[in-house]
């Protein structure tokens, strides 16, 4: 059973093969990190996965659906959400609308309901702000749903967009670096919340730097380089590859 | 704590935004009647032109996709009316119905190959599509009497009152209360659009597109009902010129007259729904007062749109508004 099955996907810029000839796959309820160097291909197979990018070959497999080429509003549909490395909300927008719009593809609201205020649209809209509340006490914003996304701090604007991407309503969730410029302090709270998001049924796949990170949470992780899968399996497993130790230190220091 | 502040901001400022908008339409209905017929003539534009401000507000203002080709909109709503009652005799309302479908068909039909593009070339495409309206309503002389113009245009049917006796619209007032009740219309119409879930997602698209589209949301076909939305309301102002004017030229599908359109909505502030109303109304006032002959008017038009360019992008509301937000948070900090 796999909820995710990539194979000999590959993505070309020009001369250069961001992604070459990958396969992977991910199963329901786990948690698998990507990781690499700098340039490895780990954003571009998130652009990828969620129609960003065409893939110049290979298939996604999302629930046994080739979702290879899809429009990004359809991947999110399909069931994949993401989060991008820079930050990305809605700044002059309040914590709870940058929610809601989230949340707006599952809404049943059309313009003329809106405009004559019907009761079917008046409840519907009721409806999609509870559960928007509901996600952002969950993420622990509750607090901030009047607040301009803006004037949040960096931490709690990282919260704002993984509940963003978690009001689509995903199966997988794409996190690209949760934890990155975000105070060190802080970062425990984010990993608790991703330790969270995996309790309550969504499988995640992470890019993440800090590698203790990545070997304390993660069941699996697949490894970069140069757009090739150099390794994957267990933490362990991985930690003690040699092709992963040359990638990261340089050949010398490989055994 | 500090959201209760947030919220305390909204509420102070809701009821008094309220009172102003009353304050705005009482002065609106009790002052015309005070005026000379002249005065009331140039309402009655300002009032139809800030209709066309709102349309630009919603897919400008609100959506974020700046389109130079309204005039073409405003034109085909002024002669498919035009067309319908005098060459097939159509009666007034199912002719305003007709003309309001037939532009939001336009709107629809051009918007689906425009707003898959992004940025300059949608606003050239907009442009190009007003260029070439301007120039069929000229050459089509069969259809459209070219050059001379359509005349013979009805004004609006009178309607039975309940106590008897007929409300007539030959007269200037009677005519500026006919779209005034149009006007405040197109500004219920936006209120509670922009402030439903459909308007959240226009303004989400226009901070942030993909964003937006990797929220699940299909931002073409959004962009497609703004652009649609708004060129029906283009259209209810393209009607209510006509069966003010009696008759149409070309003139009002030129494509200046849309760009006077943007010119009105970031004077008044783009995004704001006061906006359309103080932009159209200083700029096709001043030049009124100042009772200057029509090309100084573009001048004069041109220097307070560049004044605003440079010193106040964000126009007379959007200066209001953060002023507000200074006076609010020295009060309360």
């Amino acid at each position: 059973m796999t909820l995710l099955d990539v194979s000999g996907l590959t993505r070309r810029f020009g001369g250069l093969t961001a992604v070459s000839e990958l396969s992977f796959h991910i199963r329901p309820g786990e948690l698998l990190s990507i990781i690499g160097p700098n340039g490895a291909g780990k954003t571009t197979l998130f652009n990828l996965l969620t129609g960003i990018y065409k893939p110049t070959s290979g298939k996604i497999l999302f629930n046994g659906i080739d979702i290879a080429g899809c429009k990004p509003y359809q991947a999110t549909r399909y069931g994949i959400a993401r989060t991008f490395q820079m930050t990305s909300i809605f700044k002059q927008a309040t914590v709870l609308d940058n929610v809601l719009i989230g949340q707006s593809l599952r809404a049943r609201v059309g313009v003329w309901g809106s405009i004559l205020r019907t009761p079917a649209t008046v409840k519907e809209e009721r409806k999609t702000r509870e559960k928007a509340r509901e996600i952002l006490s969950f993420v622990g914003l509750a607090d901030k749903e009047n607040r301009l996304a803006g004037n949040l701090t960096e931490e709690a604007q990282k919260r704002l967009s993984v509940s963003m991407a978690l009001a689509t309503g995903p199966a997988l969730l794409l996190l690209d670096e949760p934890t990155g410029g975000v105070n060190l302090e802080e970062i425990s709270g984010l990993i608790d919340l991703v330790g969270k998001i995996r309790k309550a049924g969504i499988t995640i796949c992470l890019i993440e730097h800090k590698m203790r990170m990545v070997m304390s949470i993660s069941d699996r992780i697949v490894v970069l380089n140069y757009g090739k899968k150099i390794a994957e399996g267990t933490p362990k497993e991985v930690a003690n590859n040699e092709e992963v130790i040359k990638a990261y230190l340089g050949a010398r220091y490989a055994a | 704590m500090t959201s209760q502040g947030g919220m305390e901001t909204s509420r102070t400022a809701y009821p008094s935004g309220t009172i102003a908008w009353c304050l705005v339409l009482i002065l609106a209905v009790a002052v015309p009647p005070l005026v000379g017929g002249y005065l009331t003539s140039m309402l009655i534009l300002i009032a139809i032109w800030t209709i066309m401000c709102f349309s630009m507000n919603l897919i400008y203002g609100y959506t974020g996709q700046l389109s130079l080709g309204h005039a073409a909109f405003l034109g085909i709503g002024a002669y498919s009316f035009g067309l319908l009652t005098v060459k097939l005799h159509l009666g007034f309302w199912p002719a305003f119905a007709a003309a309001i479908a037939i532009t939001g068909l336009f709107g629809f039909l051009i918007g689906i190959p425009a707003l898959k593009l992004r940025g300059p070339y949608f606003i050239l495409v907009t442009l190009g599509f007003a260029v070439i309206i301007g120039v069929i309503v000229i050459a089509w002389i069969d259809l459209t009497g070219g050059a001379n113009g359509l005349a013979g245009i009805p004004r609006p049917d009178p309607i039975p009152l309940p106590w008897g006796g007929k409300l007539r619209f030959d007269s200037l007032l009677n005519m500026y209360y006919f779209v005034l009740v149009f006007l405040v219309l197109t500004v219920l119409f936006c209120h509670r659009l922009i402030h439903s879930l459909v308007g959240k997602i226009f303004i989400a698209i226009s901070h942030n597109e993909n964003l937006t589209e990797s929220l699940g949301i299909n931002t073409l076909s959004q962009k497609v009902l703004s652009f649609t939305l708004s060129a029906m309301l283009a259209g209810i102002a393209g009607v209510l010129y006509a069966t003010y004017n009696i008759v149409i030229s070309p003139e009002v599908t030129h494509f200046a007259r849309g760009m006077d359109v943007v010119a009105y909505l970031i004077v008044g502030g783009a995004g704001t729904m006061a906006g359309p109303m103080i932009g159209t109304f200083i700029l096709m006032a001043v030049p009124e007062v100042l009772q200057v002959v029509p090309y100084v008017k573009t001048l004069i038009n041109g220097i307070i749109l560049m004044l605003f360019l440079i010193f106040l992008p964000s126009g007379v509301m959007g200066g209001f508004n953060s002023t507000l937000g200074k006076l609010l948070k020295s009060r309360t900090g």
